[in-house]
């Protein structure tokens, strides 16, 4: 009786209640702390975090039936909703993929939220976070749970749109409002990209479900599969933060903690991973496609990781090197390099929350402070976290045995298996990119937790320029007193962490053994497989010189920041290396400026066109002018009345005339 | 023949003058000596009633009311003095084309033939001047007047009625009317003394 | 029936003329009465070519038209008469240029 029930509540063939309720909870859970966010106060935080709980255990319900065929021999679950127009079918679809990405959210997603109890305790808008980070999780459900393309770009505007509050949510900090605007239009742009693949694949096949446009993926033809690829490539660059459309990432780091943890690092940003790894079928069909998509994952972790080099604010650290990250991944579902890339995705999701947490707990304890120059001698001090931190920074530095090594060299090793001619150069710039990783991650964490506390320094002479940007006040009203946070308030951000640590450093081990792996197995159905090159060097010899280059840049750093010497005149090292950062490192590349003259000023101009020229000389003017055209008609017409009577009787005479002569002449008397 | 050319350079220079006369008087004369012309010339087609009518009642009684129009209008008045002249200037050319269009006109219906028929349609029997029931005479006038045309005539009558109504209204006393024969009178007196205290009009 | 010795179109013409001779008079000369007594020279010129045409076609029609429009004449050059001495009772100049109060 129990096994049955346990069917039944699993779901049956074409109806699955857990999927419904998988997907729907989140948004139940925000609209209570939306509407009744006053009253609930504190409980607001527990009733969130329960929601997301309630849908991991959804989602680990769905676990069979999302890897099994279902009846019609489709891979995973299928839930239809409903039909809107013919060819607009909406449903839930959940196979390995799908499942994948919802553990992530929900799973991932539940620590976060428990975390948020005790980092945003003191807030005033309590209710509002969590009402706004369970919108968040709903909308990213539906991103993944769609059926179809439209669900998918319904679920991806919203992602963006609960991006923009949650960015935003200190929105009487100008430049958190600045950074959620720039966030939300850069992903607007994606948004059109997307809605051209759409248009282009509904024209072509008549319809918007996943199966459809799949099924007849040989028939689109290689220019229009290229246009259609470009368009989804467009809108997975927004949304991922690849170059050129990364900017909005870094500024993204003004919103609270949790969020860059979740939707930043996580979740959102990964959006683009999943629409490309979904799309598998188009894409392999498409090897031009695929080297473009591969090339800009490349560049984009290379530059993120130059990029990550230069900044001195904690986020903004964690920020590039996520942008970094996801050029791994986009550079492996690019390629086609499925489980790789998605492999990348799973173990960044853990190791980059840790150190998303870990650094909240790092900026908690010292009070808003950001700036890792005036930081140091944390080890002492939070252990904990440097704990935290530091398994982290292993992880994403590829050591091997943790979790980051398997993911990113399967994604290395892809480079050369995949792709009609291999791809030696970005394997060159992966492994490149794993070395220049290794570095500037240890640099954080050598300068953030060794030497001695620089917090007392005055700013200057640690060469930072403008000390009011630094650090994010947390509500709207003077710093609190020391004891702002409840006693326990800390437990509720050590504990999630501390069940992050073990998954960051043991979870790789699943994709250990290549094709015979647990992770191999679990994606069989649900990628192609195309033929495979055999290239030169084998995996795990690739595994050896990535770890290579790996020392390579953890010495260096070591060498830098971490030695005695360096740490005895560590403020001196410091200023210097902040007031001789080249000026192109500082701006990012100019992407910042070449993005606004692309986008910004085109935009700014066709609206002072409009309304300081067109609104009030065109549009006004014709008005005006027919008011004064009709005023002038009026006027002449006015002028005939003279009010002198001669001039009525010549009037009269003259019109008489003419009828005369006009009858004269009708009359036939032209002879 | 002669007759006509003669009457019609009568007729037009007194029109002329009547026209451009500087004084009313001058045109009131020039008109009389028109109507006297346009009597001529209506003998010279056979109607010697309208002939007499046209002298009676033109020059008889209109022209008469016109000289004491003038009279009336020029007493204790300076003679007519010319203030600017505001007639648009358009006026002068379009008057010099009107002229033209009155010459085409003329030429085009002078071309028409205009058929004379064969007997006569109006049944009065035609004979020289002078003669009883001849056409153009009184009696042949006259019982058209009151036979066949009888509507028209007391139609006419009606016109008149109104233009004598109408006169008196404008033009009339513009004492009102009081029902008193002795408030009349009292009403009477007031207005002399108010009228000679004021030092008349 | 003898035929016209002298042409109709003869008078034709000479209607015409003072016809527009009286047109002219009304639209140049501004003294009021001047303007009446052109208006009278315009009704006769009608007469007359009615009764050339009477003539012409032995049709005492015209004679009657022209009795009817002497009459009306007549009355209508009164009550001109009476509205010029109305308006012009008091005033300064006998000009027609000056009663434009009904201007714009």
């Amino acid at each position: 009786m129990p096994v049955t029930m346990l069917h039944h509540v699993m779901g049956v063939d074409g109806y699955y209640p857990t999927l419904i309720a998988l997907w729907l909870l989140p948004l139940a859970g925000a609209i209570v702390n939306w509407a009744f966010g006053p009253q609930l106060k504190r409980t607001a935080g527990p009733l969130g975090s329960a929601a997301i709980g309630a849908s991991f255990v959804a989602t680990l319900l769905l676990w069979g039936a999302a890897t099994q065929h279902s009846a019609d021999g489709a891979l995973g679950a299928h839930q239809a909703l409903f039909n809107w127009i013919p060819g607009w079918d909406f449903g839930l679809l959940i196979d390995p993929l799908a499942l994948l990405w919802a553990l992530i959210i929900t799973g991932v997603g539940f620590l976060i939220h428990v975390y948020s109890i005790g980092y945003m305790d003191g807030d005033n808008a309590f209710a509002r976070f969590f009402a706004y980070m369970n919108f968040f999780v709903f909308a990213m459900l539906t991103l993944v749970l769609s059926d179809n393309f439209v669900g998918l770009l319904v679920g991806w505007g919203l992602v963006g749109l609960a991006s923009y509050f949650l960015i935003g949510f200190w929105f009487f900090k100008p430049t958190a409002v600045a950074a959620a605007r720039k966030a939300f239009v850069l992903n607007v742009v994606g948004d059109v990209g997307i809605m051209f693949a759409i248009f282009a694949i509904f024209t072509a096949v008549h319809s918007i479900t996943f199966g459809d446009a799949f099924a007849f993926a040989g028939s689109y033809g290689t220019p229009l599969l290229f246009v259609i690829c470009l368009c989804l490539f467009i809108g997975a660059a927004a949304k991922s933060a690849q170059i050129p459309l990364h900017t909005w990432l870094p500024d993204a780091m003004e919103g609270p903690t949790p969020v860059s943890a979740l939707i930043h690092a996580a979740t959102m940003v990964t959006a683009g991973v999943y629409l490309i790894a979904r799309c598998a079928p188009l894409w392999s069909q498409n090897p031009d496609a695929q080297l473009l998509v591969g090339t800009i994952g490349g560049l984009t972790a290379l530059i993120g990781a130059i990029l990550g080099c230069a900044q001195w604010d904690i986020k903004r650290i964690l920020a590039y090197s996520t942008m970094s990250q996801i050029g791994y991944m986009i550079m492996g579902v690019g390629v086609g390099a499925y489980e790789g890339g998605v492999a990348h995705f799973f173990t960044h999701a853990f190791f980059k929350a840790q150190l998303f947490l870990g650094s909240g707990i790092i900026i908690h304890a010292l009070h808003d402070e950001q700036d890792v120059r005036r930081m140091g001698g944390l080890l002492k001090k939070l252990p904990f976290a440097a704990w935290a931190m530091g398994t982290g920074v292993l992880a994403i530095a590829g050591i091997p045995g943790f979790s980051g090594f398997f993911s990113k060299d399967q994604v290395i090793y892809g480079m050369l298996t995949h792709g009609p001619h291999s791809h030696p150069w970005l394997y060159v710039l992966g492994i490149v990119t794993a070395g220049i990783t290794a570095y500037y991650m240890c640099r954080l964490f050598f300068v953030t937790f060794f030497g001695a506390y620089r917090g007392d320094v005055d700013p200057s002479s640690l060469g930072i320029r403008h000390p009011e940007l630094a650090g994010t006040p947390p509500s709207d009203h003077e710093k609190e007193p020391e004891v702002e946070h409840s006693p326990n308030a800390q437990w509720f951000m050590i504990v999630p962490v501390a069940i992050l640590i073990p998954f960051t450093v043991l979870i790789g081990w699943i994709m250990f053994g290549g094709e015979n792996s647990p992770w191999a197995h679990f994606f069989e159905q649900q990628f192609p497989h195309p033929a495979l090159n055999v290239p030169a060097i084998s995996e795990g010899l690739t595994g050896l010189i990535t770890f290579a280059v790996v020392l390579v840049g953890i010495g260096i750093a070591y060498m830098r920041y971490a030695t005695a010497s360096a740490q005895s005149n560590a403020v001196e090292r410091l200023r210097s290396e902040s007031i001789h950062m080249p000026a192109i490192l500082t701006h990012a590349f100019g992407f910042d400026y070449a993005l606004d003259w692309l986008f910004v000023k085109p935009a700014e101009f066709l609206g002072r066109f409009f309304g300081r020229w067109l609104d009030p000389h065109v549009l006004d003017g014709a008005v005006r002018e027919t008011v004064i055209s009709a005023q002038w008609l009026g006027a002449l017409t006015r002028s005939f009345q003279t009010g002198l009577v001669r001039a009525y009787a010549f009037i009269l005479v003259f019109g008489a005339a003419c009828f005369i002569v006009y009858y004269a002449l009708a009359a036939g008397g032209f002879h | 023949m002669i007759a006509f050319w003669v009457l019609a350079v009568i007729l037009l220079a007194s029109a002329i003058w009547c026209v451009t006369a500087s004084k009313p008087v001058y045109s009131v004369v020039a008109l009389l000596l028109h109507f006297a012309a346009l009597a001529a010339t209506y003998l010279t087609l056979n109607a010697e009633f309208l002939a007499v009518i046209q002298i009676i009642v033109y020059s008889g009684a209109i022209l008469i009311l016109f000289l004491f129009v003038i009279a009336l209008l020029s007493s204790g008045v300076a003679p007519f003095s010319v203030g600017p002249n505001r007639l648009p200037k358009i006026a002068y050319p379009a008057i010099a084309l009107v002229l033209i269009a009155v010459g085409f006109l003329t030429w085009v219906l002078g071309r028409a033939s205009v058929a004379a028929p064969a007997a006569s349609p109006g049944g009065s029997p035609v004979g020289p001047a002078g003669t009883a029931g001849v056409f153009g005479s009184v009696s042949d006038f006259g019982t058209a007047l009151f036979t066949t045309y009888l509507l028209p005539f007391e139609m006419t009558a009606l016109i008149l009625m109104v233009a004598v109504i109408g006169v008196v209204l404008l033009a009339g006393d513009q004492t009102p009317y009081i029902a008193t024969k002795k408030r009349a009178e009292d009403v009477r007196r007031e207005m002399r003394e108010a009228i000679l205290r004021e030092g008349g009009q | 029936m003898n035929p016209m010795t002298v042409p109709v179109a003869n008078y034709i013409a000479l209607s015409a003329v003072i016809f527009f001779i009286g047109v002219a008079g009304v639209v140049v000369r501004r003294n009021p009465l001047i303007m009446l007594m052109s208006i009278e020279l315009m009704f006769n010129a009608a007469n007359l070519l009615f009764a050339a045409f009477a003539r012409a076609w032995w049709h005492n029609a015209g004679h009657i038209f022209v009795f009817l429009v002497i009459t009306v004449a007549a009355a209508e050059a009164a009550i001109g008469l009476a509205i010029v001495v109305t308006v012009f009772r008091s005033a300064k100049n006998v000009d027609v240029d000056d009663v434009a109060l009904m201007k714009g």
